[in-house]
């Protein structure tokens, strides 16, 4: 099979990849580029694990063909972080106790930044809606909830 | 072990020889052409990858039809609410036009999977994969759609109620052809429409049961003009129960003619135990409940922008 040169920008730069026409975008994430923060839960865009930001909105990367991402922009758990810092919904993650296996971490955050991105002080009803396509087996999702309204308040109060 | 999870469907890798990205309809229905049956278009893939890695199905190349310009758009044109094939369910959810004018389908696309599955799939691939459940498949049948399709030999319009032939079939090839663009009329002053889903949990669940309600009505002279009535999975395929619809055709807007209209459509419907949706008791039941919901509903919105 012929393999095809693409480009993405993948959190923030730029990167070019020699990839087969039916790889996945999340194989190639984790495979290629070793940013195993994107998790593989089901392969068929029930969990949510496997969430990252393409072209600005979250979407399920077991199920984009990487050839769609070309030319694109993808954000990934570990493009959060600035300098070291741990962006505000992580640390609000870590402070409410919102991590326990930490598996579906990376699409519950990555789901919380898109929310909070178009609606920087949004309901609970609309958090839930938010986190919905994220399946948690651990923490019951209510610290969850309350560390994305703690992010929210933060991140809201710094801009003001 | 590696034989153990063989046994998963999910652990077998996706395979396809070429991906093709044209730019234009005719690029794409060449390529369709030139593999003969074993190419096919892919617009968001939701559908069409998990049935890829089931097996269920087995391709030489895909074609992607997401770059051809001008077919992510929602247009009102003389009345007439045009869907283009790569609109998003998202898209259909955040619009005003859609909330306003069709809002059975703002409903209906709201509740299509999750926000992920719903920011990468299509109202028109939701339509193609012809699944009985559809969650846009149902309001667009209240609504009185019309699908364009559009192969090597022309264009030709098929109305949705003769779309769907059995569960997973329509009478589309995705092989040889594509849909365009669905459209329907944007609902009038006197009509108004409701969509309700029952499922096991309220997001990422198939549905138990989907029905969607437009009606059109009289307020002043108390009396229904027509009705259109969707329901769905409770046949092979999504369905109008045609029964109720005459029943409402000019009848009063009393309690008790709601209760009839709901049950005639129970008799309509023809559902099967499922285990996982329910016993065929339950399930018609349920449609009857839902029914007569919907229709209340829809006059419930036509008196609020009335009153």
């Amino acid at each position: 099979m012929a393999k095809r040169k693409i480009q993405i920008e993948v959190n923030g730069e730029g990167v070019t990849l020699e990839v087969e026409p039916d790889d996945l975008l999340v194989d190639v994430l984790r495979r290629d580029l070793k940013l195993t923060g994107t998790k593989v839960g089901c392969r068929e865009g029930e969990c949510g694990a496997c969430s990252v930001i393409l072209n600005g909105k979250v979407v399920p990367s077991c199920l984009i063909p990487v050839m769609k991402a070309d030319g694109g922009r993808v954000t990934t758990i570990e493009g959060l972080g600035k300098n070291g810092d741990l962006h505000p919904i992580q640390k609000a993650f870590v402070e409410k106790g919102a991590v326990q296996c930490g598996f579906c971490t990376p699409g519950m955050i990555l789901s919380a930044k898109n929310l909070l991105d178009e609606k920087p002080n949004p309901t609970i009803e609309e958090i839930k809606i938010a986190i919905s396509g994220v399946l948690c087996r651990c923490t019951g999702y209510q610290k969850i909830i309350q560390a994305i309204q703690s992010a929210s308040e933060i991140m809201r109060g710094k801009e003001g | 072990m590696e034989k153990g999870i063989q046994k998963f469907y999910w652990s077998k890798k996706l395979y396809w020889e070429r991906y093709f990205q044209p730019q234009t309809i005719d690029e794409a229905l060449a390529i369709l052409e030139e593999f003969q049956g074993r190419a096919q278009i892919i617009a968001g893939g939701t559908d069409l990858l998990p049935q890829l890695r089931k097996r269920e199905l087995e391709l030489k190349a895909l074609v992607d039809i997401t770059r051809i310009p001008g077919l992510d758009e929602i247009r009102l044109e003389e009345g007439l609410i045009r869907i283009g094939a790569l609109v998003t369910h998202t898209q259909i959810a955040k619009s005003s036009l859609i909330r306003e004018k069709a809002t059975a389908l703002s409903e209906g696309a709201s509740q299509v999977g999750s926000p992920q599955i719903r920011n990468l799939g299509t109202v028109v691939g939701n339509i193609v994969s012809g699944q009985p459940g559809a969650d846009t498949a149902i309001p667009l049948l209240s609504l009185g759609a019309v699908v364009k399709v559009v192969g090597r030999g022309g264009e030709r319009k098929i109305p949705l109620t003769e779309f769907f032939i059995d569960t997973g079939k329509t009478v589309i090839h995705s092989n040889q052809e594509m849909v365009t663009e669905i459209s329907f009329p944007a609902l009038k002053e006197e009509e108004a429409s409701a969509s309700l889903r029952l499922a096991r949990r309220k997001a990422l669940a198939l549905p138990v049961l989907t029905t969607s309600v437009v009606i059109s009505a009289d307020l002043k002279k108390k009396i229904f003009n027509f009705a259109r009535i969707a329901i769905g999975p409770v046949a092979p395929i999504p369905f109008r129960a045609k029964e109720a619809e005459k029943f409402l055709t000019s009848a009063p807007i009393k309690e008790e003619v709601i209760k009839e209209a709901a049950q005639r459509a129970v008799q309509e419907s023809t559902p099967r135990s499922s285990l996982l949706r329910g016993s065929e008791e339950y399930r018609k039941t349920m449609v009857g409940v839902f029914v007569e919901r919907g229709i209340r509903k829809a006059l419930d919105r036509l008196e609020a922008r009335h009153g």
